[in-house]
């Protein structure tokens, strides 16, 4: 999966995960703090993406993109080692 | 047969003041829309003439009184567990040893290694004991930490934000013995996951650093990383059935609920209604006291515990218990135990939720007094005498000349005296 297909898949789960985003436009630019999605929520965000796409890897690995696009090229760099 | 060990006697001490959480985060202006979801509802603020001893001491005193002359005598180890020392070289259980009147044939000191503490010194009290070098001996162990990270300089409250709020304070105090009527320590179940991360820390005597979603992620490792090193010990263990009830180190209740959710889902796809049913059943009567005393550190995990014996239904049957202890860093620990209707009854007798209730609820402004740090006790302070005025409403109003607070420091030397 490519790192557009993936930000695409963290933002559907940002939307389950937080329902009050449902209709809010969320690109690769946002931050999901700027969204309001706390601390608990971003990490079941990530989670949940690992597990659509089977990837395992240490959460702490994932700690320190900025916003939607580095997170999801972070995953994408990790998926093909 | 195995040795038995573990808990014989516990008491947690939650201070004599609280704060609301919900007041402090509108205070601050923090967005919080699903705070509900934090499990948060009020954190104990320390009192200047209260410090990890004063803490340390008013948990253990009610067990140690407990005690006849020919127990106490057999009390062979004080081993205190803190991140919060009030000096380099000298351990706080020095200072512990003449408040609870302990006999000269003891060994002691302290352990570190941020909230995981606690089980350091659990697992080296069970080792003391399984190992049979002093048999019938009982070892004190007390998790003892306070957080006034606001003191350094201005800019000290801005670092703090993240977890000002969560950030509490307690002491729990557990006598450990090869009579654990509260608690048997399953001997040789457990399992471990370490690795270096600069998570949280306290780089100065007054200030702490940290980063939430790294602390968070490195917890979340660590539950599913300490719970496969158990499993690969324990022949047979499974997350779901070998546990009655869990009990984890709770910085606020939503980062338990977030590794529960993380460690149903990665070990069994359990479906969401699942999920939530197991952790109200299994989890929520852990948050019990944490969730009003905020987070204890060292402690925290054992706050948990009590929580979990305390408050689930009357036991008729010996239940086992799922521990998971973290601590940042990091160090985490996934051990279990078992404890019965006994240990149930004898610890409610301690009376912990009448002892939170009594705490006197702080407005904004007295927190935001004390928070200025004008009567505090600094590390390295040479010579104080404290004010017990401060904040005339919080004074103990027992008088049973039982409870112990900090009076002066002469020479460094901290001198207590009884109220």
């Amino acid at each position: 999966m490519d790192s557009h297909a993936i930000s695409e898949l963290l933002i559907k789960m940002i939307r389950r995960t937080v329902p009050e985003l449902a209709d809010h436009a969320i690109g690769r630019n946002d931050a999901m703090a700027d969204l309001g999605v706390d601390s608990i929520e971003r990490s079941e965000i990530i989670i949940a993406t690992l597990e659509t796409i089977g990837l395992e890897v240490p959460m702490v690995q994932l700690h320190g993109p900025r916003n939607i696009g580095e997170l999801a090229d972070r995953i994408h760099a990790k998926q093909t080692p | 047969m195995q040795k038995r060990v573990g808990i014989e006697a516990m008491n947690l001490y939650g201070g004599i003041a609280s704060l609301d959480v919900l007041a402090l985060c509108r205070h601050r202006g923090l967005d919080m829309p699903r705070f509900e979801n934090l499990l948060m509802e009020e954190k104990t603020v320390a009192l200047p003439y209260e410090d990890p001893v004063t803490f340390a001491v008013n948990a253990a005193r009610p067990l140690i009184d407990q005690l006849s002359p020919e127990e106490l005598a057999r009390v062979e180890m004080v081993i205190t567990c803190t991140e919060s020392g009030i000096d380099f070289g000298k351990s706080l259980s020095t200072y512990l040893h003449p408040l609870l009147n302990l006999p000269s044939n003891c060994r002691l000191f302290e352990v570190k290694q941020a909230c995981y503490s606690g089980t350091v010194g659990v697992q080296m009290a069970v080792n003391f004991l399984l190992g049979q070098t002093s048999p019938g001996a009982k070892v004190l162990v007390v998790t003892t930490d306070i957080s006034r990270f606001a003191l350094a300089d201005s800019s000290a409250v801005q670092e703090w934000a993240y977890s000002e709020p969560s950030s509490g304070a307690g002491a729990v105090a557990m006598l450990l013995s090869d009579t654990p009527h509260i608690f048997a320590i399953d001997t040789g179940a457990y399992g471990n996951h370490a690795f270096e991360v600069m998570d949280t820390c306290r780089p100065g005597p007054d200030t702490e650093a940290g980063d939430a979603d790294l602390s968070l992620m490195a917890y979340l490792d660590c539950c599913a990383g300490a719970f496969t090193d158990y499993a690969r010990r324990v022949e047979g263990a499974d997350f779901r059935e070998t546990f009655d009830y869990l009990s984890f180190h709770t910085p606020f209740g939503g980062m338990v609920r977030g590794a529960h959710r993380h460690l149903m889902r990665k070990l069994y796809k359990a479906d969401p209604d699942e999920i939530d049913a197991d952790f109200e059943h299994r989890l929520r009567p852990s948050l019990a006291y944490g969730k009003r005393m905020g987070n204890s550190a060292g402690g925290a995990l054992y706050v948990a515990l009590a929580g979990t014996i305390n408050t689930v239904p009357p036991l008729t049957d010996p239940v086992r218990i799922g521990l998971f202890s973290y601590g940042s860093g990091c160090c985490s620990e996934f051990f279990s135990g078992t404890v019965t209707p006994d240990g149930q009854s004898r610890l409610q007798g301690m009376n912990i939720p009448n002892a939170l209730e009594r705490r006197y609820p702080l407005t904004i402004e007295q927190y935001e007094t004390l928070l200025s740090g004008d009567q505090v006790v600094r590390f390295g302070t040479k010579d104080a005498k404290l004010d017990c005025g401060i904040i005339p409403e919080v004074w103990p109003q027992a008088g049973d000349g039982k409870w112990l607070f900090l009076d002066a420091v002469d020479g460094y030397h901290r001198k207590y005296s009884w109220a």
